[in-house]
């Protein structure tokens, strides 16, 4: 589903130059939950923002979904992310003025999606029955993600990317929320979680972990693969 | 203060991330205290320049003007002057003022009107009282005396676009040179001796020429009629004017005299009586511009300032205290109210040299003093400082009582949505329909706010767009009324009154240039009930068969009932109605060439519709009531088939007994000139407050991009195309376009009642105008208000298309 070949992404010039991603190679089939994990400035979000088409690759090729978005036209790229991607945000980025249900709604008219699941029963999947009508500001930090992933799951599309989902999160809640990005990989959709919080990556069937641009391992999680109630942190 | 400069480059860090919004509010209250200023200003402008005006041509204090038909010889009336005590006046000049029909006919125009030929002293180079400025051509010089040459009154020069110089004829077939055009202080504005009415110089041309050609002119060798009187600087005229008739009644008992101090002077006491009438108007659009850019001003600078609310939080959070924390908000505001001073100024001295063309083709004074007054401006600038320092202590106050944790969650968090209504199950239409509407709703004040600033705009302009259309149409039913649909209505108007059968009215009727003719009665009048009373101009005619009746929308004109039928404007102002008594004030034949007044009581027939409120009827069957029954002085004829107005005009004008000879509409047609200069100044006062209008909507459209960034790079991030986001962002400009025209237009329709009703009441009482605002009009108003608006977002559509939208995804704000 993601292919990235010889991948790298440089900001700036000359003295000023910042090497974000240095020839990165990754695949990532349909079904998986892949953790990208590394600390900070190690190039995870450059990372998600190109495959996610908001920026593009220096060098190398991208390929999501079958669409090489390397080096694709603005057009292109715009309807890329409207029926290949959809974006979790760490700060949820649901829009103020619209209650749930039509935040929900939003993603749907965005892919321009008809039909699917109504909007009622994809926040029921998420644990928001009955909350249908309450603006973002009447929502907890958990039932805002959770609006933020029904937003996403209501596009349809089959790649998910989240960015430091449970970041503004408790414990508690960050682990329901990565409960329901592991439901979507296992109902098919390519699901990518960024973070910096090595617990989260035991929970996921891959880790990549970054380190100045470059990734130094790709594989499952060290320990093995642990279960969601043995996480901690 | 500690690290002052660190504050300060930060501040100045500020503005220069938002210079585009900083210096659009700046313009907003620019504009705002400048057109205060600037219209605020007319006022004193109209009288220091009428003031200087006055002073500059020397003139007159007191004149003595002896009673129609009176003369003396020269010298006499100096001599009484000489008479009084000394210190009483600083100096006179005789003249000599004589009634004629001047023919100023070009090649391509017949020009035949009735006027005055005034004889004034030229040994000094021109009369040194009531001093005649050259506007063409040359002025009288010494050389002058005793020669056939003159100049002419330059209003009626110009509305003919006669050349600088040329060749006039004048009554008894003889020829003047004028070799030049000139300005009279007596004409500023052209009024005949009678007070027919004001700007009438398509209708009467004043000609000046020296006292010993004028006494040649008119067969009255060394004779006058008529003194010019100064008082010393400072002394006013009204107690020297006593003392000269006391004088004159001394040393000229047997010699009618009518003395007329400066302040009773027709054209003096109108143009200064205006002044304070018309600047009520100035004022209301000074207030409501001023009030829309205060508005705006406020709202925007709020919003500038919230948008740091997160930083105030964070300053918070770390143990800064409030006091220093408001620092850099308000080097913002400080920062936003000098350059909005600055840029104030420039629109202040903008409007005052760009006015002063308009009102010098609106009234062609010799001088015209239109500086910036900067107190006024310092009046309007103090507020315009004093809101950016308000718009940001608000929003900044609000903030420090905000607990840190709330100020320092990024704003879409924080963002409260009040929308009561959205309790309803939804019926969910598309989002993209949908989001315009919650974005306009859910932050109340500031839409409310921002719609006040553009909606006072456009009451500006909706009020001067109504004014406009408000005298056009009633100057068109006006002419309706004087035509009947016949458009070649032309009056003849006789030198006095004959005897229907008359030969002198039969060489009128039967000319072979004239097709349909009438004749008819016209004299002066005063129409009063209670202590109301104006004067009228009463119309004795055959109301059953006359082809130009007015249309009587009260009442009737059937029948030969005694009465009168007066105009709407007249009912009202005399609070009466059909069948209710008014009195009548007429005069009565009494001889072969004299009159007396009467007052007499008459009944309201009707009420007609036309406008003017001078227009009385009567039925000739009344004429006795004057002692004039059968008798007739004027004519309406229409030129006879393949004949021209202009054959007309010159057939008839030979004729001895024709005064003049003019196209009905002729002094509906100056009004309508005059009225289009005028309309100059509205144009300048609606260009600024579209432009108000314009501002503020972009800068608005502006302060939502920056506010809702996440949220467009959040629909970005889902492929929402960005002319989907500028489409929605123009539909809610639409809307706050649509809801600022409407109540701009409720307010502008209000103030064009009120002007009708109120202002134009006291400034034109014999214009009874109706409120109007043509479907034009709301049309360009609503085109403006809604269009302008919706299409302000277009103007950030590429800071949107470059936004760097993982950049703004991210946490920080």
């Amino acid at each position: 589903m993601i292919e990235l070949a010889g991948v790298s992404k440089v900001f700036g010039e000359g003295a000023a130059e910042v090497r974000a991603l240095e020839d990165v190679d990754l695949k990532v089939a349909s079904g998986e939950f892949v953790v990208v994990l590394g600390p900070s400035g190690s190039g995870k979000t450059t990372l998600l923002n190109l495959i996610g088409a908001l920026d593009s690759p220096t060098d190398g090729t991208i390929v999501v979904g079958g669409t090489d978005i390397s080096r694709a036209s603005r057009k292109r790229l715009f309807e890329f992310r409207r029926n290949t991607v959809s974006f979790i945000f760490q700060s949820f980025n649901i829009f103020p003025g619209l209650t749930a249900a039509e935040n929900v709604r939003f993603g749907r008219d965005a892919s321009g999606r008809g039909e699917g699941p109504g909007v009622d029963e994809i926040l029921a999947s998420v644990g928001l029955a009955g909350r249908d009508d309450s603006f973002p500001h009447e929502l907890s930090g958990g039932e805002q993600q959770r609006v933020a992933i029904a937003r996403a799951l209501a596009t349809g599309n089959p790649v998910m990317l989240a960015d430091e989902p449970t970041g503004e999160l408790d414990f508690q809640t960050g682990v329901q929320i990565l409960e329901l990005l592991q439901e979507q990989a296992a109902e098919g959709k390519a699901v990518l979680v960024v973070t910096h919080n090595r617990e989260i990556s035991r929970i996921a069937d891959r880790v990549v972990e970054l380190s100045g641009g470059r990734i130094n391992r790709d594989g499952p999680p060290a320990n093995g693969r642990a279960e969601l109630c043995e996480l901690h942190w | 203060m500690r690290n002052l400069g660190l504050w300060l480059r930060w501040s100045w860090r500020d503005i220069r991330s938002r210079w585009i919004q900083v210096a659009a509010i700046a313009l907003v209250i620019a504009l705002g205290s400048g057109t205060y200023a600037g219209l605020g200003s007319v006022a004193r402008w109209r009288k220091a320049s009428a003031d200087a005006s006055f002073e500059v041509v020397g003139f007159h204090d007191v004149e003595v003007r002896l009673t129609a038909g009176s003369f003396v010889e020269q010298g006499t009336l100096l001599d009484v002057l000489g008479q009084l005590p000394t210190g009483v006046i600083a100096g006179g000049e005789e003249r000599l003022r004589i009634d004629i029909q001047v023919d100023a006919s070009t090649d391509t125009q017949s020009i035949l009107v009735p006027g005055l030929l005034i004889g004034v002293p030229v040994a000094q180079g021109g009369p040194s009282i009531d001093r005649l400025r050259p506007t063409a051509g040359r002025g009288l010089a010494a050389g002058d005396a005793g020669r056939a040459v003159a100049v002419i009154e330059r209003n009626f020069a110009e509305y003919y676009e006669l050349p600088k110089a040329g060749t006039i004829g004048i009554s008894g077939n003889r020829t003047l040179e004028y070799v030049g055009q000139v300005s009279s202080p007596e004409y500023f504005i052209v009024t005949p001796d009678d007070g027919a009415g004001y700007f009438l110089h398509a209708n009467f041309v004043a000609v000046f020429a020296s006292l010993e050609t004028t006494q040649e002119l008119a067969g009255f060798p060394a004779l006058v009629n008529d003194l010019v009187v100064r008082v010393p600087d400072g002394e006013a005229a009204e107690p020297a004017a006593a003392v000269i008739e006391e004088a004159f009644s001394v040393w000229l008992p047997d010699v009618g005299v009518d003395v007329i101090p400066r302040d009773d002077h027709l054209v003096y006491s109108s143009i200064y009586a205006d002044i304070d009438n018309d600047q009520q108007l100035y004022n209301l659009f000074a207030v409501l511009v001023f009030f829309g850019a205060i508005a705006a001003a406020f709202n925007l600078t709020t919003r500038l300032v919230e948008a740091q609310r997160r930083e105030i939080g964070i300053a918070m959070a770390l143990g800064v205290p409030p006091r220093r924390i408001a620092v850099r908000p308000l080097l913002v505001g400080l920062q936003i109210a000098v350059l909005g001073v600055v840029f104030g100024i420039g629109v202040g001295v903008a409007l005052s040299v760009g006015m002063k063309p308009l009102l010098e083709r609106l009234l062609p004074l010799p001088i015209w003093q239109t500086d910036f007054k900067p107190g006024l401006f310092a009046g309007a600038a103090a507020i315009g400082v004093l809101v950016p320092f308000l718009a940001t202590v608000v929003p900044v106050w609000r903030a420090v009582r905000v607990r840190p944790i709330e100020a320092i969650k990024t704003a879409h968090l924080a963002r409260k949505v009040r929308v009561p209504w959205r309790r309803r199950r939804p019926d969910l239409g598309n989002t993209f329909r949908r989001l315009p509407f919650r974005n306009l709703f859910r932050a109340t004040r500031r839409t409310v706010l921002t719609a006040f600033g553009i909606a006072a705009a456009i009451a500006v302009a909706a009020g001067l767009l109504g004014m406009i259309d408000s005298f056009m149409k009633t100057l068109d039913i006006g002419d309706e009324e004087i035509t009947a649909g016949i458009e070649d209505r032309m009056l003849v108007e006789l030198n006095w009154v004959y005897p229907e059968t008359a030969a002198e009215v039969a060489s009128v009727v039967d000319s072979s240039v004239v097709g349909i003719a009438e004749t008819s009665l016209q004299l002066p009048g005063r129409l009063s009930a209670g202590d109301t009373g104006f004067d009228v101009l009463i119309g004795i005619t055959d109301f059953g068969t006359t082809r130009w009746l007015p249309t009587v929308v009260e009442g009737s004109a059937a029948g030969d009932r005694a009465g009168v039928l007066i105009s709407r404007k007249a009912a009202a102002d005399l609070s009466v109605g059909v069948g209710d008594t008014v009195t009548l004030g007429h005069p009565v034949r009494t001889g072969v060439l004299s009159f007396s007044l009467a007052q007499t009581e008459v009944e309201v027939l009707g009420i007609h519709r036309h406008p003017y409120r001078f227009a009385l009827y009567m039925d000739d069957s009344q004429a006795e009531m004057m002692g004039l029954a059968g008798m007739v002085n004027q004519v309406s004829v229409t030129p006879a088939e393949g004949r021209t107005i202009d054959d007309v005009k010159r057939e008839l004008f030979g004729v001895e007994a024709v005064s003049s000879v003019q196209p009905a509409l002729v002094a509906a047609d100056t009004l309508r000139g005059i009225f289009s200069d005028f309309v100059g100044v509205f144009r300048a006062i609606e260009f600024v407050v579209f432009l108000l209008a314009l501002v503020i909507a972009f800068n608005s459209a502006s302060l939502n991009l920056d506010e809702r960034a996440r949220d467009h790079a959040t629909m970005f991030a889902f492929g929402v195309r960005v002319r989907t986001a500028l489409r929605m962002a123009m539909v809610e400009g639409a809307m706050l376009g649509l809801m600022a025209t409407a109540l701009g237009l409720v307010a502008g329709y209000g103030i064009v009642h009120w002007f009708v009703t109120g202002v134009a009441t006291e400034t034109a009482p014999d214009f009874g105008l109706i409120v109007a605002i043509s479907p034009q009009s709301l049309a360009l108003v609503f085109l403006f208000g809604v269009a302008a608006v919706a299409l302000a977002p277009i103007f950030t559509l590429r800071k949107m298309r470059r936004m760097d939208v993982p950049g703004t995804l991210r946490v920080m704000e």
